[in-house]
């Protein structure tokens, strides 16, 4: 009884840890940039896609292989800000984001042309055995994907607040204009923490996917789900995000142990209906709402 | 020039299906007319700034109701489509209530939620939905009995026709009457909408529900159209598809959303050619679209076909402002009763107390962070009181929202953001009208007699106004073209198109030279002849002492004095609460 919740509460921690990292870029980049970005999904999938390419196609080494696929997305995530994002920044709201909407078909189709939509399993280095302690059983994959999660998370955390580009995306988001007249170059804080947001996308696309399935279209749940979480820890808000994600993951797995598996994707935004009714800025977001 | 093409279009439209045009185009026309009551919905949304992305949801929501209640209990479609235009409405009254609060990506992102939450319901109530197998056999459209039945593809295209009209006539009316108008104010500068009696809350709500009425007729259109539903119909993929067509087409416009769907419907279709890499060349065209014509293909059409803009026209000016003579009524204007805000542990005022009276200029002055911008904010409804009352023509208005505070006549002038700067200077003013509208909706919709004559004084109204602050010449001008000292005068004609009793005024000779604050100047007292009364913080002292009857001095939120200009430059604890500045008093 007190196992099985246990058990359930592990599982969805490690779940949510991947869910903080898909939020935490999206929050990143919203925050930062202004922008919703629809194909955050599509970042996730093509983390775990390069990932099966340079492990399991070409025969990396696996360590090697997650590394490499996380650069490579924020490679990605790089080009689109420069090609298409930079151009739309004055625009209004709606027009950047329908453009990632966009480019998240656009993504999406090139990955069915490259890799067919079948889905695949990345036969990992870890044990298949679970490690046991106590009444609790986790497969190693699991317990990695979970460090790494963590380790990121942590990463990001001290790259925000005591690097000098850490520096100059939290003057970038309290006030561009500032920032600019005080000499951060701007144009570089937007492609970094796109390309950043963007990798973090790829590592939780790598992580979960080496737990679960790959596919082209893994990443459109993974993309609404951390609307979810963004909109649960406050628009722009990076612990937010991290609380956010954490709480989707065990609220999922609870929800899915106890109540119905169907309508396990459907927590989420079921939370979010409660809480708007509570609290509409976010659990953490300022009273004034950001127009 | 624009009726005669329209009505060739229409003309044309209307003629096709004897035209020998095949049945599969004559369906890929009915499909752009279902989406273009989707994409009208979405549009009429996004007039206001608000993003619906998860406008399928609605889509499917009427589906399943007209199929459901003509499966289950055999009612003819000719009942169940409005029933589902309605019920689909009250599911988006519902959901509007809990999220128009929401402004930009936080909107966008509930309603994407709302949809997939939908979409899982329908996914997963078996019994009533039959889940992912999809309900099939749903009764084919009747004209209320058996033998009307709709068989053809054309008898689908003029029904739909039908209701492609209603739309673009309904949608029509809306955008170009006040409607609209308050729609854009409110996208603009929600501030300054409900400081004119623009209510934000009620007008969004209009158009959710106008936009789930149709997207719930759209659903029933479909359900008897396809006959078979499956909880496809609430993914992501189609209010994308909704999207291009209302930003492509051009958003805010009437025709945008009709030409963005005709568009989109046959760019896939001609796509088909491309097989494998199909969705893949749909993705760029997205792209191109999005970042190369933001503006929409209506934008450039536009440019092509110049429209007549509606002059004011002439005739004698039509101003009607204030009461004409200062009334000399018991009560004051406008009093303040031991007004207290606390910010933490500070009080930014201190238990204020004060009147204006009927006729009155009075200006609230006094060092930075005195109070009282603090003050103005708590008499417009902007910051609540920790303690005490404003009342405002003896009633008391303490709590009441901003919108319904300017509904009375009480309307403030801010300082720097004071016009909606896409809009004309005449659609300024005209926007701010809308408190005088006495006209109802439905006479709205219908462009009766009486709401057309509204319309036409308004209009004279508004350039009046303009006329009055010394602007007549700029009326078709963008406002944000204008230079800083224009704004300001465009702002206190924004401020007194509602015609107030009481005008506020924050500042309002701020970053303005000294020919332009004489200009104010005379302005203000020609607002006083005609019986307003005003009362204004402001810092140039030339202007206060020279046009205040009477002044109230604040120093960390107490007030320390309260006189005719005269006695106030004397007064030694002014004079000590400006420190050096006793002089910039004495000057004056």
């Amino acid at each position: 009884m007190w196992a099985e919740l246990v058990q359930h509460i592990v599982n969805g921690l490690i779940v949510g840890g991947g869910y903080a990292l898909m939020g935490i870029g999206l929050t990143l980049i919203f925050g930062i940039m202004r922008v919703v970005n629809f194909a955050h999904g599509e970042f996730f999938m093509l983390g775990a896609f390069f990932l099966f390419t340079l492990f399991s196609l070409w025969g990396l080494n696996f360590f090697l292989a997650s590394l490499a696929s996380v650069l490579a997305v924020g490679l990605v995530g790089a080009a689109v800000e420069r090609l298409v994002l930079r151009r739309l920044r004055f625009a209004p709201i709606e027009i950047p984001m329908l453009a990632t909407v966009a480019l998240s078909v656009i993504i999406q189709n090139a990955a069915i042309l490259l890799w067919d939509p079948s889905p695949k399993t990345i036969k990992h280095v870890f044990s298949p055995l679970p490690i046991t302690l106590g009444p609790i059983h986790v497969v190693s994959i699991r317990i990695f994907a979970g460090a790494v999660a963590v380790a990121l998370i942590v990463g990001s955390h001290l790259l925000i607040q005591k690097t000098r580009i850490g520096r100059a995306m939290r003057a970038t988001f309290q006030d561009t204009d500032m920032a600019r007249l005080a000499g951060v170059d701007v144009d570089r804080v937007y492609m970094f923490t796109f390309a950043f947001g963007a990798a973090l996308a790829g590592a939780s696309g790598a992580l979960l996917g080496a737990v679960f399935w790959v596919y082209p279209a893994m990443g459109d749940l993974a993309a609404l789900k951390s609307f979810a979480v963004v909109i649960m820890g406050g628009l722009g808000n990076f612990l937010g995000a991290i609380v956010g994600g954490l709480l989707l993951g065990v609220s999922e797995s609870l929800g899915a142990g106890y109540i119905s598996s169907g309508y396990k994707d459907a927590i989420g935004f079921i939370l979010i209906i409660l809480l708007l009714l509570w609290r509409p800025q976010g659990l953490f977001g300022k009273k004034t709402l950001p127009r | 020039m624009t009726r005669v093409w329209g009505t060739v279009v229409a003309a044309v439209l209307l003629a096709l299906p004897f035209l020998g045009v095949d049945d599969y185009y004559l369906h890929l026309l009915i499909m752009a007319g279902l989406f273009y009551l989707l994409a009208a919905g979405m549009n009429l949304l996004l007039a206001a700034g608000q993003l619906n992305l998860g406008h399928t949801a609605f889509f499917g929501i009427g589906a399943y109701t007209s199929a459901l209640l003509g499966l289950h209990f055999g009612i003819s479609p000719l009942w169940t489509l409005p029933a589902a235009a309605l019920f689909t409405a009250f599911v988006g009254c519902l959901l509007g209530r809990l999220t128009l609060k929401l402004r930009g990506a936080y909107f966008v992102l509930v309603t994407v939620g709302f949809a997939e939450v939908i979409r899982l319901v329908a996914t997963n109530w078996m019994d009533l939905t039959q889940g992912p197998m999809g309900l099939p056999g749903v009764p084919p459209f009747n004209l209320g009995a058996e033998r009307w039945t709709l068989v053809s593809k054309r008898d689908f295209y003029y029904l739909m026709a039908v209701m492609a009209g209603g739309t673009l006539f309904l949608t029509g009316r809306f955008l170009r009457s006040r409607v609209g108008r308050a729609l854009a104010a409110i996208q603009s500068n929600e501030s300054l909408a409900e400081s004119s009696g623009i209510s934000a809350y009620s007008h969004t709500m209009l158009a959710m529900v106008v936009s789930c009425a149709l997207a719930g007729a759209a659903g029933g259109f479909y359900a008897h159209y396809i006959t078979f539903l499956s909880p496809e119909l609430f993914g992501f993929q189609n209010t994308v598809t909704m999207a291009v067509m209302v930003v492509a087409g051009g958003q805010g416009t009437v025709l945008g959303p009709a030409v963005g769907s005709l568009v989109f419907t046959f760019v896939p279709e001609f796509l088909r050619m491309a097989a494998f890499y199909r969705m893949l060349l749909y993705g760029v065209i997205l792209l191109l679209v999005v970042m190369f014509m933001p503006r929409g293909l209506v934008h450039y059409l536009r440019a092509l076909v110049r429209r007549r803009e509606p002059s004011p026209g002439g005739g004698a000016s039509d101003l009607s402002l204030g009461p004409g003579s200062a009334a000399a009524g018991g009560t004051a204007a406008l009093a303040l009763r031991h007004v207290t805000v606390r910010f933490g542990g500070l009080a930014a005022v201190d238990d204020l107390s004060l009147e204006l009276a009927r006729g009155e200029i009075l200006a609230l002055i006094g060092p930075n962070g005195a109070g009282k911008s603090t003050a103005f904010n708590v008499v417009t409804g902007f910051q609540p009181a920790d303690a005490g009352h404003v009342e405002f023509d003896g009633a008391d208005i303490t709590d009441l929202p901003q919108y319904r505070i300017a509904e009375r006549g009480l309307v403030r002038m801010f300082q720097r953001t004071s016009v909606f700067p896409e809009a004309s200077a005449l659609d300024n003013v005209l926007t701010a009208c809308h408190r005088l509208a006495r006209t109802r909706l439905w006479e709205l919709v219908l462009a009766t007699r009486a709401q057309r004559d509204e319309e036409a004084r308004h209009r004279r109204r508004a350039q009046s106004l303009l006329d009055f602050v010394g602007l007549g010449g700029k009326a078709p001008e963008p406002a944000k073209n204008l230079s800083c000292g224009e704004q300001r005068l465009l702002g206190l004609a924004i401020a007194l198109a509602p015609d107030p009793s009481v005008l506020l005024l924050d500042e309002p000779a701020a970053g303005l030279n000294a020919v332009e604050t004489s200009e104010l100047m005379r302005l203000i007292e020609a607002i006083r002849g005609r019986g307003l009364s005003v009362l204004l913080v402001e810092h140039d002292m030339k202007l206060v002492m020279g046009l205040c009857d009477r002044i109230v001095v604040l120093n960390y939120g107490v007030k320390i004095a309260e006189g005719p200009p005269a006695e106030i430059q004397r007064h030694p604890e002014v004079i000590r609460a400006y420190l050096g500045s006793g002089e910039i008093l004495a000057d004056a």
